[in-house]
């Protein structure tokens, strides 16, 4: 089991390498004249100046010695300082954001993860919860309803079901504003007397015990938490569902039931834990698309995370910040597949064992 | 004399979208104590839905056991809560399964799976029920029992697997041990093993058997009693010998003719039981065998024969019983692909 998982946290850099050396190559389509507008904010309209940035940032040298420098940084020739490098924190400047790219993902990781926390709840308290009494009631109407819920949850496109959503919700009922937090309360957070713990709002709200700016956080997650975690939430249905019925279908339950245990601990026991092996998988992989899948629903309903951040970057093709999401997502997947892959080999004897 | 199982009349239906299955038609057997027998028959004989029956475990919906006694030390079993039945399973009757790669539990340890029964049902300690689990897996030849409760089913051979399905299924001192075609799933040499075992444990233990199978020759050195099974019905019964020697009905006749024997001195071609097992969906009122039958009258197409007695302890449901217990025999006709 440890020598499972040194194995797997041993492969982890290798695999990062390589992720950062694809997106670096992708960058590479860009020729050098292209790239050197990146790195300055205003752009020279002179050869010899163009030709100065480039030689400047070694933006013509070999592809591996430009990726070295990307990864470590590389000493400015003319001030003698080290610029760049990802590792050490230096993305490059978003033309967006107004503020280096690293920033950037810091300030707006906070809503997105708050965003994809709460997400959580529906999808496994609904989902997975759903799915298990859909299975253990085949075919009775809590399982026909389960299953229209899910169909229609991942039929639905998700810009099409947020602006829906956003349509009744908002602008017909008024019920749930857009955004993370009505105005006044978004100066009051900045304010000395309220103090950011974890720059969660609802997490923060409570640690302070201001109830109204909690109260007001959660109505506006509302809107924007049902939208991103119904596909999630319809597809653990679907899986957790078709995973019970799997696992009620094998010979060990019928040996469990011989053994004269009571229902509720075959179904705990026998059923649950083997049921549950696909279902983790599933879910683990899930939280990482929730992070990523916020996109669309940040945009729609204007919330102030990474999602509606790379957007904007994308729209006006702010490569660098495009770039910094693109390493933030990938560094999160590889993450998360591990986690998951661990907690696999926790729940599967068969697995650890391999 | 009472019995320590009796069935009666049992009826199993499956209620599908195709229709009604008329699994278990009207079967009735005793069992006495420390006695053996073996229920036999083809896939879909209902040979299993049968003992499912008496142990409560007909999944329902679809099933249902619609009619019928089984009654074990004077109760009634059908008429049992669930709750009561939990406490018949796996302490009274007891129950090995045909493939022991899926019928053990892959997520939970052997100790694990073997330790739930016997706290269950023998009120023991966690560390008591280790002990007795510990103990029983030495009984069926498990090598460092104590050591391997902590592994996984995966860690054990097939038929290591079935040795502790049968450990299991004795942990809490049955009075019966049912045995859903144990060997099926095995290797012949594994096969001979756990029937030796089978056989030594019921000399130790003295539990009654109820062995089901499809194979004629697997049982013969076994069982005392034999039950042959088809389309629901039992078609004949009676000691081994009885219905090895005597046969009386021509689906054990059949069955009989096709196991290959090693050491008959003469060639003989093994011979096929001709057409397709019976269409359960329909409501049998004729013989079930007939459409199959070398032997069959005009009679056998109209009316379904009763199991009646051809000898003491003998009874076979066949319109010419009585003749093919006098040894009348019908080859096959010449010509007639085998």
């Amino acid at each position: 089991m440890t020598a499972y998982i040194v194995r797997r946290l041993l492969i982890l850099p290798v695999i990062l390498i390589g992720v950062s050396l694809l997106l670096f190559a992708m960058l590479q389509v860009l020729g050098p004249v292209e790239r050197s507008a990146l790195y300055v904010r205003d752009i020279p309209h002179t050869e010899g100046a163009i030709q100065a940035i480039i030689r400047r940032y070694g933006l013509d040298e070999p592809f591996f010695v430009q990726y070295w420098h990307w990864m470590v940084g590389r000493e400015d020739p003319e001030t003698g300082e080290i610029v760049g490098g990802i590792l050490r924190g230096d993305l490059g400047f978003s033309r967006t954001g107004r503020e280096p790219v690293i920033d950037l993902l810091k300030r707006r990781l906070p809503p997105t993860l708050e965003l994809a926390l709460w997400s959580m709840i529906p999808i496994v308290g609904i989902g997975i919860w759903l799915g298990i009494q859909a299975a253990l009631n085949h075919n009775k109407p809590i399982d026909q309803a389960a299953r229209v819920f899910a169909i229609l949850g991942y039929s639905f496109p998700t810009f099409v079901f947020g602006l829906l959503v956003l349509l009744v919700f908002y602008a017909r009922l008024d019920w749930f504003q857009p955004g993370r937090l009505s105005t006044q309360f978004s100066q009051e957070i900045l304010k000395p007397g309220f103090t950011q713990y974890t720059k969660l709002v609802t997490i923060d709200a409570l640690l302070n015990l201001r109830f109204d700016i909690f109260l007001d956080a959660l109505r506006h997650l509302v809107l924007p938490v049902i939208t991103l975690s119904y596909l999630s939430w319809a597809l653990l249905l679907k899986v957790t569902r078709s995973s019970m019925l799997e696992a009620l279908r094998q010979d060990y339950v019928l040996t469990a039931r011989a053994k004269g245990l009571s229902e509720r601990v075959v179904i705990n026991r026998h059923v649950l834990k083997n049921a549950l092996i696909p279902v983790a998988t599933i879910a683990g992989s899930t939280v990482a698309s929730l992070l990523n899948g916020v996109v669309i629903t940040e945009t729609i309903f204007d919330y102030p995370g990474l999602g509606s951040a790379a957007a904007a970057a994308a729209l006006s093709l702010d490569v660098l910040t495009m770039l910094g999401y693109a390493l933030f997502t990938a560094v999160l997947f590889v993450v998360v597949n591990l986690i998951v892959d661990v907690m696999y080999a926790v729940l599967d004897p068969r697995v650890r064992l391999e | 004399m009472s019995h320590l199982l009796e069935v009666k009349n049992l009826v199993t239906r499956f209620y599908t979208e195709d229709g009604i299955v008329h699994a278990v038609n009207g079967i009735s057997y005793t069992l006495d104590e420390g006695e053996s027998m073996a229920i036999v028959g083809e896939s879909g004989s209902g040979k299993s839905v049968s003992v499912l029956s008496v142990m409560g475990l007909i999944p329902s919906p679809p099933g249902k056991v619609e009619a019928g006694e089984v009654i074990l030390n004077g109760r009634d079993l059908l008429k049992l809560s669930p709750e009561e039945m939990r406490h018949i399973r796996g302490k009274e009757i007891a129950m090995v399964f045909q493939d022991p790669m899926t019928s053990l539990n892959p997520v939970l340890t052997i100790g694990r799976q073997m330790t739930e029964g016997i706290e269950l049902h023998l009120g023991l300690s966690k560390e008591e029920a280790s002990q007795r689990a510990a103990e029983m897996l030495s009984l069926v030849g498990i090598p460092n029992a104590e050591d391997r409760l902590n592994d996984y089913p995966h860690q054990f051979s097939g038929g290591q697997r079935q040795r502790i399905g049968i450990a299991m299924a004795l942990s809490c001192n049955p009075t019966i041990l049912i045995a859903d075609e144990p060997t099926t799933a095995l290797d012949v040499t594994i096969q001979a093993q756990i029937i030796d075992l089978v056989k030594k444990l019921k000399e130790q233990l003295g539990m009654a058997i109820i062995w089901i199978t499809h194979d004629l020759g697997v049982v013969a050195g076994l069982v005392e009693k034999v039950a042959v099974m088809y389309a629901g019905f039992i078609v004949e019964m009676g000691s081994v010998h009885d219905v090895y020697k005597d046969t009386s009905h021509p689906y054990t006749l059949g069955l009989l003719e096709s196991i290959p024997k090693i050491d008959s001195k003469e060639k003989r071609r093994l011979i096929p039981i001709p057409g397709l097992p019976p269409d359960l969906l329909k409501e049998p009122t004729q013989c079930p065998f007939a459409p199959r039958c070398r032997y069959a009258i005009d009679k056998c197409w109209e009316e379904n024969p009763p199991l009646v007695a051809i000898a003491p302890n003998h009874t076979a449901a066949c319109w010419r019983a009585e003749e093919i217990h006098e040894g009348l025999r019908i080859d096959l006709p010449a010509g007639e692909p085998a």
